[in-house]
């Protein structure tokens, strides 16, 4: 049986796509070599890790288990939709900077887009929602702990305390986050 | 992975879906697919068509009837079920169940009837509706018919739908005045699968438990217990009357052992998964 192709109309990161994809394509698949959107990272390729998790009509979804046709009409954001190309990080990236919560990284755009999901959802969630939110997401480098804070410091939610990045040398913080402005939350817990 | 060489088909009326699915040898029913893309991954299965239904609205309701019977089309995600008012309110275990599975990714793809259909014995979905007596409506080309829930499991992976038949609903009878819904799972870590499970009906009339249904899970089949609901009716909603009658619960249960867990050990954790299912149902009740 040979492939079906079809066409699809999809908004990705507020841009109108219209595409012709495969039956079997996965959306994955669509996002990184179709558009180009490398940011989506394809990790255990079986729904089990959340690296390619994406936003799609406000829910975040792993896009290796989705058809890139399933996702005809539909909004979809990625982690390049976040912040500008070389601009300020936003917020919640920000957080993940000051918290070391990222090593090797290439878990990190699908633990920010779940994060975001989950920021979206709710406003002030505390650690147990935190992890219970990012359980689709497996991060073999940090055990966790430095990324939950990071989400609940964006979150707003972490204790006084515990909302010190303040000692990262310029040199270990990423370009991007040692650049730009801390958001004044942050601001008003360094020491 | 690239998926094998397949047709893709997104029918526009469910009556197109049950002629698709029937005029192709080799279609599957495409939902959610948070199990289907990765058993084509893998391939387990090689269909060459893929009919996706996720869309039908006739597969996307949820309908409460004059008596009370809650329809719920079998297309709802398990975020739409957790997040719906009416579930929330008629059948508060249920929604909360459903709230608990997996992730957040896959509670916003995964559907009510992949649950269902899969007939994977570790899926939260069976037992419980065996144990609410749940009826599942079957599409086929030559029209509905009705099966219940008990009567839909035949082995692992094998259910009674025919080829070419479709779910399209899952009909939970009302809860009646002194009923109440247990639903316990032992589970390695949080919101994951499980190594038991157990569901329970009971109705609880002047402190004595008055019809019990108690299924467990994780076996080849969602199994009921009917020596042990036998030993809860006409005896008293406590504690120790119910431990007692959980001693008779794993007959004709056979879960297989595997790398997670032995069989015995699953059957003894069975026994105190639907102990504590009973016990939380006369709570609910």
């Amino acid at each position: 049986m040979p492939d079906s192709a079809h066409p699809i109309e999809v908004v990705v990161n507020g841009e109108r796509h219209e595409s012709v994809v495969l039956g079997r394509q996965l959306l994955v698949h669509y996002l990184r070599e179709t558009l180009g959107l490398k940011g989506t990272h394809i990790g255990c390729d079986s729904g089990n890790c959340g690296a390619c998790t994406v936003i799609v009509d406000g829910k975040a979804v792993k896009s290796c288990m989705q058809l890139a046709a399933q996702a005809d009409g539909r909004e979809i954001e990625t982690v390049e939709s976040l912040s500008e190309p070389l601009g300020p990080p936003n917020r919640l990236q920000a957080a993940f900077t000051r918290h070391h919560a990222l090593q090797c990284g290439y878990c990190t755009p699908g633990m920010l887009m779940s994060a975001t999901a989950l920021l979206r959802e709710q406003e002030a969630p505390g650690e147990e929602q935190i992890r219970r939110g990012l359980k689709g997401n497996i991060c073999r480098c940090t055990g966790y702990v430095n990324i939950v804070r990071a989400v609940q410091d964006a979150a707003g939610t972490l204790a006084q305390g515990a909302r010190i990045p303040g000692e990262n040398s310029p040199r270990e913080s990423s370009p991007r986050g040692a650049d730009s402005p801390a958001p004044s939350r942050a601001a008003g817990a360094e020491r | 992975m690239l998926l094998p060489e397949l047709e893709y088909a997104r029918p526009d009326t469910l009556q197109e879906a049950v002629e698709a699915l029937a005029g192709t040898r080799n279609a599957r029913v495409l939902a959610g697919g948070q199990t289907l893309l990765n058993a084509l991954k893998l391939r387990i299965v090689h269909p060459d068509l893929l009919v996706d239904v996720s869309r039908l609205e006739e597969l996307r309701q949820i309908v409460e009837d004059e008596d009370g019977t809650l329809r719920l089309g079998a297309a709802l995600t398990y975020d739409e079920l957790a997040g719906d008012a009416l579930v929330r309110a008629r059948h508060p275990v249920t929604a909360a169940m459903t709230s608990r599975i997996v992730d957040r990714q896959v509670r916003a793809r995964g559907t009510l009837g992949g649950n269902v259909c899969l007939g994977d014995p570790t899926s939260n979905f069976p037992p419980l509706l065996v144990a609410l007596d749940a009826r599942l409506v079957l599409r086929g080309p030559a029209g509905s018919r009705e099966l219940p829930a008990e009567r839909f499991y035949l082995a692992p992976y094998l259910t009674a739908l025919e080829p070419g038949e479709l779910l399209t609903e899952v009909l939970l009878p009302p809860l009646a005045a002194g009923e109440g819904v247990g639903y316990e799972s032992l589970q390695v870590g949080t919101d994951s699968w499980a190594l038991a499970r157990a569901s329970a009906l009971v109705r609880v009339q002047e402190g004595r438990i008055a019809a019990a249904r108690v299924v467990l899970g994780c076996g080849p089949v969602p199994t009921r217990q009917p020596a042990m609901e036998a030993a809860l009716v006409g005896g008293p909603a406590t504690r120790e009357a119910i431990a007692e009658a959980a001693r008779l619960a794993g007959e004709a249960f056979a879960p297989q052992a595997d790398v997670h867990a032995t069989a015995e050990y699953r059957i003894a954790m069975a026994r105190v998964m639907a102990r504590r299912a009973v016990i939380a149902a006369t709570k609910e009740a």
